[in-house]
């Protein structure tokens, strides 16, 4: 039996099924049946084409894994206007995912109350409580939104402006910084994205701006500035321009008293000198100098070249080619730094240039979870395996952010094994494998582990990869067949093919 | 003097008694990396140059004579020009029995003051970006590969590759060596392996190799996890940890060249600390976890050559809040039986106006190759570094005994 469209029906009706009678919902908070109710139970027209094996590479590159409703919405509008669909995201209705965020308070908060939270709890307690909620929120964001490609670009500029919350109070900025810069703008304008990041406390304290003051600057920031957030490392800039950049930048500073965790320009901190950079003189206007000059590198063709090529690492392969990378530039540069009109091009014009990317351990992760169809209630079970395999969000330690080729990923396995077979196992809380409704929609273990490998592999790589499994399974001790999908769902999970996408 | 261990005493599988000697394929390579680019002039303090002084009124380490300072707080001696901080003392009985060379004013030519530039080249053993993609360390060991248990021939501490072993091929990134299986169930562990063994045998694909040498560290390390490995002497921090669980797959002959471990936090923008504070915390837990490891493995440590390097130095002049700028040349350490220890190697080139470079950095006087190749040639059992370090000329420092 192959996933065809009545498979399809069937399975969905059967792991919903499944998930609603295991013990998943007995042991889950309310919440999590709030927001299965409030998901519109998807239909399957039986005149819609399957998706072809390129189809799938798009979801499972533009989403965190193609669930049963990406797939069925791929197949039901085609490529180009699914693409389209998740560029307007605001069409998107999200409502499910926004009641699970409600778990999350502190995603609401300002920077002045998550401080004065800390006064409220034990310290060592408090200071990761904030970033814990983050991280859920973060995973179940990425797990549940129907908005799928924003919260993959999203990832993209928080890697962009990696902030690592174990740096001092960055641990309740970073939350800011999350929802009012990354969140806010990830659609929008670089240069809006550029100046809410310089104006960010997360970003001024993890950046020892907060420092850099008239007769005694601090040139961290102003360094990444330049290096990482716009120019790129060969974008034409020298040690002078970080020096009279981080001159400019004096007196970007966050309010320690009242109104603590906002952002302010302390005009007796800064130089008054006149200031030589990028090839410009720049006289003195206070905060205006350091404006002019977010202004200078938003719009620098180098900044529109280090992003291009970036976006084009993300989103089709390693290594992007350059008449794409320079199309790109060129979208970025015409439409005046709009990151949707930029991405949409890379996205539309691209994909014959798409080639395999190893999965990031959070791809690796949250793509088991969504095209297993796991009821996930509480992401909290995620974040140790994610640090064991050096992918926990928020944690990267410097500027430059979680890589983003394949090399550095390319480590021993048995982290992503260890995660695969507890998954599978249902070792860990909150999270609940459909493994009796695997069974179930596939009457019996042959048939389930048809449907398991169309699941995780889509529908054109079948039968010999189930066959393999089902010799394998013959070799080997098990107590049953929930056993054997269980171990076999561990397996592929750990396989070759399931760590690219 | 205890050469052996009380977790691996109890290993019969592994004999009763592990010794480490000079092998033909040379030492043991353990690399410690201070990413971050490490204060040098905080490390090793060049307490003979008045411009040191001047130069950081709020963070200098006192010379070892200074009356107007606590002993704790002055620079340990190392010779007239120079002296450990004194968070350093751990590592003094070495230094004095000779085990322990200071190479001061080394690193990159590269100029970019950038972390992740300098890092890079320096990880893949170049000056510019041209050149080889690879780490040096991998290309250290592609002339090296034992028979069995070729994934742990080169172990890295942590949770991803280093640069520096990128196209190695096989090698082990490792957390704890207590936490090398599949599952805590065995009833799920042994048949998961054995399927994963039929996956993965002919497994094509970029990562199929490395998934048969992941099921081979499982093998080998699995046994270890069922032992106490607990042990006296080390610091209870993370690089003690991985100096003490490499120390153990040293006497456990895994086939181990290769260990890179990584410390961060050396990036002190802010509030770096004199002789007490941010710094010196880390250069205390760094130095207890070094003192502790050549103290395990032996009083002379045959076998064994270790390099502390980062991706370059600081500002001479202190910043506005305490803490120093990127700067250019830093110090390396090497430690080992063969070092010719004891010494200050450094061709000062001083911390004067005129002698600094860029924005006020001490000036490079020795490439950092230089001391890798005489490492590799004098000590790992290469007979040339040119694949090693690509367009680079080799010339000696003195840094070995014979």
């Amino acid at each position: 039996m192959s996933l065809d469209r009545r498979g399809f029906l069937r399975l969905s009706a059967m792991l919903a099924m499944s998930t609603a009678v295991s013990g998943c919902v007995e042991h889950g908070r309310l919440i999590g049946t709030i927001a299965s109710a409030l998901t519109p139970s998807p239909t399957f027209p039986e005149d819609e084409p399957a998706l072809s094996a390129d189809d799938h590479a798009v979801l499972c590159r533009l989403t965190y894994g193609p669930s049963l409703d990406d797939r069925r919405r791929m197949a039901a509008i085609g490529r180009l206007a699914w693409i389209e669909e998740q560029l307007a995201p605001e069409s998107l209705d999200d409502s499910a995912t926004d009641v699970l965020l409600s778990a999350y308070p502190s995603l609401r908060m300002s920077a002045s109350d998550l401080i004065d939270l800390s006064d409220k709890l034990f310290d060592e307690q408090d200071r990761l409580t904030v970033p814990t909620e983050l991280r859920q929120a973060t995973l179940m964001r990425r797990l549940t939104s129907r908005r799928q490609l924003y919260e993959r670009t999203v990832e993209f500029w928080t890697d962009h402006f990696s902030i690592s919350v174990d740096k001092g109070d960055c641990c309740y900025f970073k939350t800011v910084d999350d929802r009012d810069v990354i969140r806010r703008h990830a659609f929008g304008r670089f240069s809006d994205l550029l100046s809410a990041s310089a104006h960010s406390p997360a970003m001024l304290v993890y950046l020892d701006n907060q420092a850099n003051r008239s007769g005694a600057p601090n040139e961290n920031y102003a360094r990444e500035l330049m290096e990482l957030h716009t120019l790129g490392i060969d974008g034409g800039y020298s040690q002078g321009d970080v020096e009279e950049l981080a001159r400019c930048l004096t007196g970007w500073t966050v309010k320690d008293h009242f109104w603590r965790g906002q952002f302010r320009f302390d005009s007796r901190l800064h130089d008054a000198g006149i200031k030589r950079l990028l090839g410009r003189t720049l006289e003195p206007r206070g905060e205006e100098e350091g404006e002019i000059v977010l202004g200078l590198l938003a719009k620098h063709p180098s900044t529109a070249r280090h992003l291009a090529r970036k976006l084009a690492r993300r989103f089709l392969r390693d290594d992007p080619p350059a008449d794409l990378v320079e199309r790109t530039a060129r979208a970025f540069e015409s439409s005046r730094g709009d990151l949707r009109l930029t991405l949409r091009m890379l996205l539309l014009d691209g994909q014959g240039a798409r080639r395999p990317k190893i999965k990031r351990p959070l791809d690796f992760v949250l793509s088991s979870l969504r095209q297993l169809q796991a009821r996930v209630q509480d992401a909290r079970s995620l974040l140790d395996p994610l640090a064991r395999m050096g992918h926990l969000p928020f944690a990267w330690p410097t500027p430059d952010g979680f890589p983003d080729t394949a090399e550095p990923w390319m480590t021993t396995l048995i982290p992503r094994w260890q995660f695969a077979v507890s998954l599978a196992r249902g070792e860990l809380a909150g999270v609940c494998l459909p493994i009796e409704g695997l069974l179930d929609a596939g009457s019996g273990l042959p048939g389930a582990l048809r449907l398991t490998a169309d699941l995780l592999f889509g529908s054109s790589s079948l039968s010999g990869v189930s066959d393999q499994m089902v010799r394998a399974l013959g070799e080997v001790n098990v107590r049953d067949e929930h056993e054997a999908l269980q171990l076999a769902v561990a397996a592929w999970l750990g396989s070759e093919a399931f760590q690219w996408h | 003097m205890e050469t052996t261990s009380p977790a691996v005493r109890r290993l019969p599988l592994f004999g009763p008694r592990w010794r480490l000697a000079d092998s033909p394929a040379g030492d043991v390579l353990v690399v410690v990396f201070l990413r971050g680019a490490a204060d040098g002039l905080n490390i090793v303090v060049p307490f003979g140059d008045p411009a040191y002084y001047r130069l950081r009124p709020g963070l200098a380490i006192a010379p070892p004579d200074a009356s107007n300072a606590a002993v704790s707080e002055r620079a340990l001696r190392l010779d007239d020009r120079f002296g450990f901080h004194p968070a350093l003392a751990p590592l003094m009985p070495a230094w004095q029995a000779g085990h322990v060379a200071a190479i001061h004013a080394c690193g990159s030519p590269d100029e970019s003051r950038s972390h992740f530039q300098a890092m890079e080249l320096m990880e893949r053993g170049l000056s510019t970006p041209a050149g080889p993609a690879s780490g040096w360390l991998a290309r250290l060991l592609t002339e090296r590969l034992p028979s069995e248990a070729a994934a742990l021939r080169g172990v890295a501490w942590g949770t991803s590759l280093p640069r520096s072993l990128a196209g190695a091929g096989s090698v082990s990134t490792l957390q704890d060596l207590s936490d090398v299986r599949l599952s805590a169930s065995p009833a799920a562990a042994d048949p998961l392996r054995q399927v994963m063994g039929t996956m993965y045998a002919d497994a094509a694909g970029p990562l199929g190799a490395l998934g048969r040498e992941s099921l081979k560290v499982v093998d080998r390390l699995e046994r270890v996890s069922s032992l106490d490995l607990a042990e006296h002497a080390y610091p209870p921090t993370d690089f003690g940890r991985q100096l003490r669980q490499t120390a153990i797959l040293l006497k456990l002959q895994v086939g181990l060249r290769v260990v890179a471990l990584d410390r961060g936090g050396w990036d002190t923008h802010f509030a770096q600390g004199g002789a007490s504070g941010w710094m010196a915390r880390l250069l205390g837990e760094f130095a207890a976890g070094l003192a502790a490891f050549l103290a395990d493995l032996g009083p002379a440590s045959p076998g064994v050559s270790i390099v502390v390097m980062t991706e370059f130095g600081r500002r001479a002049r202190e910043n506005g809040s305490l803490g120093t700028d990127h700067g250019h040349g830093s110090v390396m350490l090497l430690l080992g039986h063969k070092v010719a220890g004891g010494r200050v190697h450094a061709a000062w080139p001083g911390l004067e106006d005129g002698q600094l470079v860029g924005p006020g950095d001490l000036a490079v006087t020795l490439d950092y190759r230089h001391v890798l190749a005489e490492l590799c040639l004098r000590r790992l059992g290469r007979t040339s570094v040119a694949d090693i370090f690509p367009g680079f000329t080799p010339s000696p420092v003195g840094l070995f005994l014979d």
